[in-house]
């Protein structure tokens, strides 16, 4: 109280009205000038404090000028579903994405739901009249009513101008080539996800992460090329299907391998599907039989229990075996399907498709023997290339003498015949095992990823007697002169009931062409072929799917770019006189 | 006096620098626009290319072909005796600038004494020279 009485009393003399007024506004003893000042800075501060906010804000606007455009683009785009395409191997399209509209609607903003419902079947009568007004009274902000529309739909519909009704582009994928390819690249569902085949490859290599995350809305990303040839597929597919239908049979499958680096040039399965149409797809009659069916390949198995014996050694191409007899094992008896009667020599029981001598080699070898080689060779465990369907081999759980028996001629063990190619092509390419892919890759990555598994000398010794099949033995139908197959038979009865049928078989041929210089395998196999008269009655391999594999080499080997050479010499003087050259 | 100047100079350029900037910014804008206009063509020309390579790859998809192929053409796949390589194409025969170049060329011949195997060993060779004649223009296939 003094202090301010000081302070009064220091200030000149005011008239006393005014100081009678002051002290009735103000109160007594209280500086004004002080109060004024410090109320005069207040504002300076408030107003800085809003002036540095506006500043701030335009700054702000001023940086990021565009944020409205660019979120106008994403929201006009589909949700981030863009694929990368799908190529051949000479950059054919196999999948492409391709924009559509799609008609969506925002019950929420919806004002008139029985005028749209009219207006949008009066365009579109395929809707269903009751689910579309469920779905637009629904308390939903987004419904789908139609994926896929034409541009013409879009239109009209635009033209209706209802409110809460929009279009939004989507991605949709299309393949062109329809069925050819179907097997091997799958489809997608309808958001665009991969679902089968490399479209889910792409898909479990990431791709789904990308678009959880809605970020793969550009079609930038960089196109996925296969290993596949369609002009190979195409000649393939095209000779199977005649063959199927010539025979009767419940199915045909054939695949192309280069042997050199793995890679599947062609792959068919037939029946097969239209991609474009994806309900097709899950009839288990048309499933990919090279990859997801298992079978007993019959004769062509004699080709590794004869690799066997060759490449341990103690075996050479002038040992014999005798046939004389069938083979008792147990209550079991084995016969040959050719009895010859005598002894015969290893190309022999090769030409002559032994089962005695195959056997009789199993069993000398021993069981384990056997075992291991066919694990070494990739038989005995489930293949897994880029394609997610995969099929676990049949092995026998208790592995004994009888299982060597049948198995080293073919019977008693089922595999995916994607993998009994891979495993010729090993016994054709120099003794390399080399998985297969579905991409393209040059040799020097394949032999990056390949392990050898039997010796050069013997990969030699099995191109000579593929080849002297063809020239004498049981694959004699597929000889094309001037491109110099090599190839084995393989015919194996059905299990049907848990009983091998008498009357149902399959055939397969497996083919290396050219058999001195192997660069391509062709497999051919026929799910129950049916006896023709032109046939004589025969249902076995030689008779069906050699024939078929011939006529399939004339057609491809020009597009794979092997050029004929005419009068070539016998095997016995071009392959197996190298091999006496190399020892 | 002299603050009154810097005052002015000082709005002055306050007017000429918020001038700037308005400019500087409605250029920008219109900048932007563009680019956003841009992009969208370039998507557009990006999804037009690639429906129209889808349907490219429809028209020439292998199936369609073939089957227009086997209607419409009198072609056959080829067989492996079709195939030659180029060494083993005949020499060209000598040129000459005389008005009738096969006369010419008749002339020019020299016609051996090698026996093909359409005459007969006895026979007078120069009674049938059409044989020998095709032997000696290509030397090639006489081995």
């Amino acid at each position: 109280m003094t202090a301010l009485e000081q302070t009064a009393s220091l200030l000149p003399a005011e008239p006393w009205r005014r100081r009678v007024v002051r002290s009735l506004l103000y109160g007594n003893g209280i500086d004004r000038a002080t109060k004024a000042r410090a109320r005069v800075g207040l504002a300076i501060v408030a107003f800085a404090l809003i002036y540095s906010v506006i500043a701030v804000r335009l700054v702000m606007f001023a940086a990021m000028h565009d944020s409205r455009t660019v979120h106008r683009v994403v929201s006009g785009d589909a949700i981030g579903t863009a694929r990368p395409d799908i190529l051949d191997r000479n950059g054919e399209v196999l999948g492409i994405d391709v924009r559509v509209p799609s008609l969506y609607g925002e019950p929420r903003r919806l004002i008139d739901v029985d005028e749209a419902v009219d207006d949008l079947t009066a365009v579109l009568p395929d809707l269903d009249r009751t689910e579309l007004r469920e779905r637009l009274s629904s308390k939903r902000g987004f419904v789908w009513l139609k994926r896929d529309i034409t541009p013409e739909q879009q239109r009209e519909i635009y033209r209706d101008g209802l409110p809460g009704i929009g279009f939004l582009d989507e991605n949709k994928r299309v393949y062109p080539n329809g069925p050819l390819v179907a097997h091997l690249i799958g489809e997608v569902n309808i958001d665009n996800q991969g679902i089968a085949g490399m479209e889910k490859w792409l898909d479990m290599r990431g791709l789904a992460a990308l678009h959880m995350a809605g970020l793969a809305t550009d079609r930038l990303q960089k196109p996925v090329q296969l290993s596949v040839d369609i002009r190979v597929q195409q000649a393939l597919r095209d000779e199977l299907a005649a063959a199927r239908a010539k025979f009767k049979a419940l199915a045909a499958a054939g695949l192309v391998l280069n042997v050199r680096t793995g890679e599947v040039v062609a792959l068919v399965s037939l029946p097969d599907y239209d991609p474009n149409d994806p309900r097709e797809a899950l009839d288990p009659s048309r499933i990919n039989r090279m990859t997801t069916g298992v079978y007993e390949m019959g004769s062509t198995f004699k080709a590794f229990t004869v690799a066997m014996a060759l490449d341990s050694g103690k075996v050479t191409l002038k040992s014999s075996f005798d046939a004389r007899m069938p083979l008792h094992f147990g209550r079991f008896e084995i016969h040959d399907f050719e009895a010859q009667h005598r002894i015969l020599t290893v190309p022999e029981i090769f030409t002559y498709s032994s089962n005695i001598g195959p056997a009789r080699a199993a069993m000398a070898m021993g069981i384990d023997t056997h075992k291991a080689f066919l694990k070494k060779m990739g038989q005995l465990d489930r293949l897994r290339t880029e394609l997610p369907e995969s099929a676990e081999p049949i092995v026998p759980k208790h592995w004994g003498e009888l299982n060597t028996i049948t198995i080293a001629f073919g019977h008693g063990l089922s595999v995916a015949p994607l993998q009994a190619a891979m495993g010729v092509a090993t016994l054709m390419n120099g003794g390399l095992l080399i998985r297969p892919t579905f991409l393209k890759r040059t040799r020097a990555q394949a032999l990056a990823l390949a392990k050898r598994v039997i010796k050069p000398e013997t990969s030699l010794l099995m191109r000579y007697l593929m080849r002297l099949n063809v020239e004498k033995g049981t694959a004699r139908k597929a000889d094309v002169p001037g491109y110099y197959i090599g190839g084995k038979t393989g015919t194996a009865d059905k299990v049907i009931k848990g009983r091998y049928s008498k009357t149902k078989v399959l055939t397969d041929f497996i083919a290396v062409l050219p058999a001195d210089r192997p660069r391509y395998l062709l497999l051919i196999m026929l799910d129950e072929p049916k006896p023709l008269p032109e046939t004589h009655g025969f249902r076995t391999s030689g008779w069906n799917a050699v024939p078929v594999g011939g006529r399939v080499v004339r057609r491809i080997a020009p597009l794979l770019g092997i050029e004929p050479r005419m009068d070539l010499p016998s095997a016995d003087r071009l392959i197996l006189a190298s091999a006496q050259e190399s020892r | 006096m002299i603050l009154r100047v810097l005052n002015l100079i000082v709005i002055a350029a306050l007017v000429l620098a918020a001038a700037y900037v308005y400019r500087i910014k409605f250029d920008s804008t219109v900048q932007a626009a563009r680019l956003a206009k841009i992009r969208n063509q370039v998507r557009h020309e990006r999804d037009t290319i690639a429906a129209l390579r889808a349907e490219w790859g429809e028209l020439d998809n292998p199936i369609r072909i073939e089957a227009l192929a086997k209607r419409l053409l009198r072609l056959k796949p080829i067989a492996p005796t079709q195939f030659d390589s180029l060494d083993h194409l005949p020499v060209r025969p000598p040129q000459s600038d005389s008005k009738d170049p096969i006369a010419a060329m008749i002339d020019n011949l020299q016609v051996s004494d090698t026996v093909t195997g359409s005459v007969a060993p006895t026979a007078n060779q120069r009674s049938t020279p059409e044989p020998a004649a095709s032997a000696a223009r290509h030397p090639d296939r006489r081995q």
